[in-house]
């Protein structure tokens, strides 16, 4: 036990030293929001839909008056339709969706001013922060792997289902807060499924042998150590870990709801989470569909109505399989893109990029839904109301997973808060 | 003598054009220029003059280069080189003229020309076919070829980006004077394009056969030009070409080489000058190979005299790594936090501003450091704002004070281990200089020596081989934060200096030479010279980043912090910083708001302030020496003219021998990466670092200067030691402090993959890492890395875009590998030492994974089905592939369980094959998917199948029983994928 004087004392020396201190002090803040303590949430995992290419919100879940891509007159490219939440409209290529907006919220006002361009927009959605030359962020998803780890045993706690990048990546976490990835919904992660050729009789052959070079391995020090991850590799590449991947288990009426690769993937995604993966990124880069995927610069904006109706088939049925299995309020879903495209159109009938207002979708996770947030002018171009910024959503996803927003991460030798100054969107929080 | 007849409609207006060399042919002073009938080709590059927007000149360009080659085959043109021997860009676009003397037999010959830029061969003066200039590309939706020219059976398709024509020329018989002129590079609007040649080759199959040879002016040089003959000519070409550009460095290096001599005398002076370290002699009991083993045996001695007894807490192995990871970052050097510094007991026993003691011997309750960091107020307890320390560290703290916290050791240095075994020794060694496993070959030869010498004589090999420069190039990859895109750019890529580092390396060239043509960032921005690494793209000081790296890298000095604000523990401010900055900039640094804290963001939270900010955002900061405690800024060597640039200034400052921190900081890398820990250690942030020998350190710093900064000499001077040659004990994580055994040390990524194909024997193929393959985007936003040979070669694969079409499905299988074992696709920051800790990935890619799939399918052109198929005994192949995959003989156990698992079907397992049933592949079009056409459906289902194919791997021999193979596979896999492959010995 510690004596209580000592503490007196201590304490005083604390508070002493520091208002006699000149320099101005820095610490990053606890809470923002005028002494409100961040709400937080209920939820166990996170579905996060990427959209690569810039999903355009005019065609989609902020619907405005009607245009003429031919004629050039700015607008949206398709007629809206009411949804479940009276006042809240979506475009027509969205009916299943429509039918569900209760259980979402298209956040209509997030923008940022980080340059129009892919990669470096990607990157600011993904770690919530700009880039800056001395410090590589972690992704959302490395960082909810980092703060929950995975939920069970025998499976990894972040999973991505599309292409690595450095943008996905855990950053200064270090490879533990990384993902193992797949890039198509038919097969396990590199590494942990056997090649087509390896029968069940050869692996047990091979591992025999390699238990040949295994025996000599010392009880502690660097060979040890690895051979204990051996160990836990030879576990995850077993049937446990990739009976996940069978998707054929599910029920053909089940998988036929969710619709193509996309919804195939989302099929696979609700299966991780319910294993345990805390936070799956699945991304939607489907591009033979109408050829650009959601990047709808000229031709592309010809057929994206396929993309967008694969997308409503998916996220309908991701968010009805969720709720039929009780995990809607447990698995938040997120629709992510790097921006938004502009009301007019281009010389051959598609649409720019635009980051000053565009939507995000945020779906189930204990969430108090209401179809839409934010509002946006007659042309869906600027924010008239609830600005929403990239860190504010990150806060938010926070937030819904029992993740303290106000947290920090520990930087290397720096402290680092987990968002750039956002804020959880308190309305969704009931 | 030429009777030309098309055999295609032939769209030319004019009939006859000059070739542009006649014009200038009287002008020619050189008799024995171009034309001279030794049976070479005379290429001449011609950089001035030359229309930028797609025409060609009016006359003949002088000039510039002439090189010799043998064939009209041109898939990449030597680079030029300035100044010490760095990569310089040729100006855009530039124009090659061949030239030779062909002896044409009599007959109708059908002639091939084929090139990326425009092109024209005329033979005798003739104009007689044209190739047009590169048609503009779009940004995805141009088409995916399929009408392609195919002249016979084994005709060789055109691959991306060439346009091709083709004509029959009669002929009587007899030379003829053959001439192609090609514009390469050119603009998109207003940026140049790459200035490749793509496969510029003028080609012709005689009369009376099919198959096309290059045209060559040597009788008894014949090339076939098809996709076999052309790989093998490649090849060739290929190494022909790198002595040509050694020559070339060494001639531009000619031109320095007196100013560099200067150097060298005025170094052999300062030594000379100054005090010399006496290496202390040998005690009693100790054994020597050299004065390495006299410094750590001098120290082993003492610390065995000082030695205490008793407690069961011992400070250096259990309590300093807990200081060491969760105090020192703030407790430790110059620059402390509260006053507290807890680097020895004096000091902890003192206590920092509070005035309490942080360790009271015997008191953990009235011990501040234990208070704090059991304290339950997050306020209050220590380290700040991070993790709290785990109840083992707590209860070990708490025990260590209790036992009396003792600084030294309890317990008495290890006994000085004994010598790795031979053939460890080789593994080790070998790994250490040339980055991979020794081959069989180099292992007879090494057995086959004379004991006593052996290990000399691989070192002397091993230290002459090419392969040193492969090694280390991945290191200072790293280092420099070499992150090149082949992309449209990210956060901090640089241009892919990596074939500087590459040649440095391959040149030997010494490490102040090296260091001093980095500042300098002169040369090729985008084509491998050290201007890439002036580049650091969507940064916003990009020389501040510079200045970090050269900082950790050159100086041990660590200045990240000090990008945005003065370091709380570290003595550099940002103002160092900038003025560094500055003279890497060569001109005055605007601070910017995005590269400071603002003041906004500061409160007042009870804990005495972590950082602070003095350079102002918008002050401007002129360049300036930031480190006068090295050097001083006035101590300029006096070879350097008085008028030299900031960088060339900062260039010497770092590198002279003055500076001896910068020597002693190199040798101390070296050190660190060849004996598993630093004499400094971080060796990148000495600030934070203990240095544990220092009179060794000062001894190596002034070895590596007095041997003209020639790393070879120091790296000799260390694998020769006792200290290196020692055992390694299995169970250590690090080097003790005497180094009285070796580590077993994880390979580095590039190790690992480099190592696992040469052991096995499968060549590593992949697709070049290129996403614009056939030429048509800006330099700037597409470049090409070439078809990589070994790890280092490697880069992200990433296009941030997700579309399938534009993936490398084979370079990702092996990216994925290296990124298991610790490599960074995306180097946006330096690291020195990687994470290199086990994670589960590891062991899956291998097992699993699709490289490993390759390393253990028994393909046609699998090294170990080669060796199986040979007539040998069972137990013969077995302790083949031990030494193949291990180094080592096998034990009995293993060779029994090995030797039982072949032994059925091993009699019987060659199939006999007939030779042409083997590896032939249908020729088929290349279906190529580049930016230019991948925005369709049919791109993505293109390159899924490639995907598909990558993973499938190879098809596996016919000519081994498949059952057997499968053994054999079996066998392969579980050699490799057992810890032991990992580790060197």
């Amino acid at each position: 036990m510690i004596p209580i004087e000592t503490r007196t004392e201590r304490r005083n020396f604390l508070t002493s030293s520091a208002s006699a201190c000149s320099i101005s002090m820095l610490q990053f803040p606890l809470a923002r929001g005028e002494g409100i303590p961040p709400p937080i949430g209920r939820a166990d995992h996170c579905i996060f839909l990427w959209l690569a290419g810039g999903m355009a919100q005019i065609d989609t879940f902020d619907p405005k008056r009607v245009g003429d891509p031919k004629g050039r007159l700015p607008g949206s490219a398709y007629e809206s339709i009411p949804s479940a939440v009276p006042g809240v409209r979506v475009t027509r290529h969205l009916g299943r969706t429509a039918r569900v907006m209760d259980r979402l919220t298209a956040v209509r006002s997030v923008y940022h001013d980080t340059i129009d361009e892919h990669a470096a927009a990607t990157n600011l959605v993904h770690t919530g922060r700009p880039t800056t030359g001395t410090l590589t962020y972690p992704s959302i998803g490395s960082i909810v792997a980092h703060r929950r780890g995975a939920e069970a045993d025998g499976v990894p706690p972040y999973v991505l289902i599309g292409f690595p990048n450095v943008s996905r990546g855990p950053g200064f976490l270090g490879p533990e807060a990384g993902y193992v990835y797949l890039t198509e919904a038919r097969a396990a992660p590199a590494g942990f499924s056997r090649p087509s050729d390896v029968t069940v009789r050869r692996q047990e052959d091979r591992e025999r042998l390699l238990g040949v070079f295994r025996g000599s391995i010392p009880d502690s020090g660097p060979l040890e150590e690895y051979d204990r991850v051996l160990d836990e590799s030879l576990r995850l590449a077993g049937p446990r870990f990739n009976d996940i991947f069978r998707l054929e288990d599910e029920p053909a009426s089940l998988r036929e709801g969710y619709g193509g690769e996309f919804g195939q993937r989302c099929l696979l995604a609700r299966r991780l989470v319910e294993s345990g993966v805390r936070f799956v990124e699945v991304s939607h880069n489907l591009g033979f569909l109408n050829g650009t995927g959601w990047d709808t610069h000229n031709e592309g904006q010809l057929k994206q109505h396929l993309l967008i109706e694969e997308l409503d088939a998916a996220l309908s049925a991701l968010i009805l399989d969720l709720e039929r299995r009780r995990m809607l309020d447990r698995t938040l879903v997120v629709i992510a893109t790097e921006f938004g495209r502009p009301a007019h159109f281009d010389a051959n009938g598609g649409r720019g990029h635009q980051g000053k207002a565009f939507t995000l979708v945020l779906a189930g996770g204990g969430l108090q839904h209401q179809g839409a947030f934010g509002i946006t002018d007659d042309f869906s171009a600027s924010v008239e109301q609830d600005r929403v910024s990239i860190p504010d959503v990150h806060a938010t996803i926070h937030a819904a997973l029992g993740i303290d927003p106000s947290a920090t991460l520990q930087g290397g030798p720096r402290p680092v808060p987990i968002t750039d100054g956002g804020r959880p969107i308190l309305p969704l929080f009931g | 003598m030429l009777m030309g007849q098309s055999a295609i409609a032939w769209r030319m207006t004019v009939a006859l054009i000059l070739p542009l060399g006649l014009e200038a042919e009287a002008a020619r002073s050189d008799p024995s220029g171009p034309g001279s009938p030794d049976h070479r080709v005379v290429v001449e590059i011609c950089e001035f003059g030359i229309p930028e927007d797609r025409e060609w000149p009016d006359s003949f360009p002088h000039p510039d280069e002439r090189y010799q080659a043998d064939t009209f085959g041109f898939f990449r043109i030597p680079h030029r080189y300035i100044d010490t021997g760095v990569r310089a860009d040729r100006s855009n676009p530039f124009l090659l003229r061949a030239e030779a003397e062909v002896i044409v037999p009599p007959g109708r010959h059908r002639w091939l020309l084929r090139a990326r830029g425009a092109s024209r061969l005329y033979v005798d003066d003739e104009l007689v076919l044209t190739t047009p200039f590169p048609p503009p590309i779009t940004d995805g939706h141009s088409p995916i070829p399929t009408d392609f020219l195919d002249l016979g059976v084994d005709f060789r398709f055109a691959p991306p980006g060439n346009r091709e024509a083709w004509t029959t020329i009669e002929s009587e018989g007899g030379p003829s004077r053959v001439v192609l002129e090609t514009i390469l590079g050119g603009r998109r609007g207003a940026s140049p394009l790459r200035a490749e040649p793509g496969e510029t080759v003028v080609a012709w199959s005689q009369e009376g056969s099919e198959t096309f040879l290059l045209v060559s002016p040597d009788p008894s040089r014949s090339v076939r030009y098809t996709d076999q003959g052309w790989a093998s000519y490649a090849e060739g070409e290929e190494a022909r070409l790198r002595r040509i550009e050694a020559e070339r460095r060494a001639i531009a290096f000619s031109d320095q080489a007196a100013e560099w001599e200067a150097r060298r005398e005025h170094a052999r002076r300062w030594l000379a000058s100054t005090e010399e370290i006496q290496v202390p002699p040998l005690p009693e009991g100790y054994e020597a190979a050299n004065a390495i083993d006299h410094f750590l045996a001098e120290a082993h001695f003492a610390a065995a005299g000082r030695a205490i007894t008793g407690g069961s807490v011992d400070f250096p192995t259990e309590i300093r790594p807990i200081l060491e990871r969760r105090c020192w970052s703030c407790h430790r050097g110059e620059t402390v936090q509260g006053g507290l510094r807890l680097e020895d007991g004096d000091e902890a026993f003192a206590g920092g501003e509070s005035g309490f003691p942080a360790v009271v011997p015997g008191s953990p309750e009235e011990s501040e450091l234990y208070l704090r960091v059991t304290s339950a107020d997050e306020v209050d307890r220590m380290p700040p704002g991070g993790v709290a320390l785990s109840e083992d560290e707590v209860r070990s703290l708490g025990r260590w004070i209790e036992e009396g916290a003792s600084w030294s050791s309890s317990r008495p240095p290890r006994r000085m281990g004994p010598l790795a075994e031979d053939l460890d020794f080789l593994r080790r060694v070998t790994l250490d200089t040339v980055g991979v496993v020794p081959t069989e070959g180099e292992i007879r030869r090494y057995l086959d020596d004379p004991v006593e010498s052996r290990r000399t004589f691989a070192v002397d090999r091993l230290l002459d081989d090419p392969r040193w420069a492969d090694h280390w190039v991945g290191y200072w990859q790293d280092v420099l934060a070499e992150n090149p895109n082949i992309l449209n750019p990210t956060l901090n890529n640089t241009g892919p200096f990596r074939w500087w580092i590459y040649e440095s390396l391959l040149d030997n060239t010494p490490v102040d030479r090296f260091v001093t043509e980095l500042i300098r960032m002169g040369g090729s921005l985008r084509g491998g010279g050290p201007a890439g690494f002036g580049m650091a793209s969507e940064n916003d000081v990009p020389m501040a980043e510079k200045g970090i790296i050269v900082g950790s890298a050159f100086l041990g000095v660590k200045l990240t912090c000090a990008r945005c604000h003065d370091a709380p523990s570290h003595t550099g401010t940002q103002e160092d910083l900038f003025r560094l900055a500055a003279m890497l900039a060569e001109g005055p640094i605007t601070v910017p708001a995005s590269s400071s804290v603002p003041k906004d963001t500061l409160r007042d939270l009870g804990r005495a302030p972590l950082i602070e900010v003095t350079l102002e955002p918008g002050s401007i900061v002129e360049p300036g020496w930031s480190f006068p405690q090295f050097i001083p800024a006035e101590a300029v060597p006096a070879w350097l003219p008085c008028d030299a640039s900031p960088r060339d200034r900062l260039a010497a400052l770092v590198t002279a021998p003055e500076n001896e921190r910068f020597a002693q900081v190199v040798a101390n890398r070296l050190w660190a990466r060849l004996m598993g820990g630093g004499l400094v250690d971080p060796v990148d942030d000495w600030e934070k670092g203990e240095l544990s020998h220092p009179e060794l350190l000062r001894y190596l710093g002034r070895q590596l200067i007095r041997g003209d900064y020639d790393l070879k000499r120091l790296t000799r001077l260390i694998v020769s030691s006792r200290a290196y040659q020692r055992a390694a004990d299995p169970v250590l994580a690090e080097p003790d402090q005497h180094y009285s055994a070796q580590i077993l040390r994880r390979l580095s990524a590039e190790q690992v993959v480099d190592s696992l194909f040469l052991a096995v024997g499968k060549p590593l193929r992949t697709e070049e890492i290129n996403l614009d393959l056939d030429g048509g985007r800006p330099i700037q936003s597409s470049i090409s890395l070439g078809f990589p040979r070994r790890a280092w070669q490697f880069a992200s694969t990433s296009n941030q875009r997700d579309r399938p079409s534009l993936t490398l499905p084979r370079v990702q299988a092996v990216v994925d590998m290296l990124q298991a074992f610790g490599w960074r696709a995306a180097r946006q920051h330096a690291v020195t030492v990687r994470d290199e800790s086990p994670n589960v990935l590891q062991p899956a890619i291998l097992a699993n994974g699709t490289a490993g799939v390759w390393l253990t399918r028994l393909s046609d052109d699998h090294g170990t089905t080669t060796i199986a198929l040979e007539n040998q005994p069972l137990e013969t192949l077995v302790d083949r592939l031990f030494l193949r995959i291990y180094t080592r003989r096998p034990s009995p156990e293993e060779r029994e369980a090995i030797v039982g698992h072949l032994r059925i079907g091993y009699a019987d397992r060659v199939v006999p094959v007939h030779p042409d049933q083997m590896g032939d592949r249908v020729r088929m079009p290349p279906r190529y998917v580049s930016w230019s056409n991948h925005l369709t459906e049919e791109a993505d289902a293109i390159q899924r199948s490639r995907e598909d194919e990558a993973r499938r791997g190879d098809p596996p021999t016919a000519r081994l029983d498949p059952d057997w193979r499968c053994r054999l596979e079996d066998v392969l896999w579980s050699m490799i994928n057992a810890p032991e492959f990992l580790f060197a010995p």
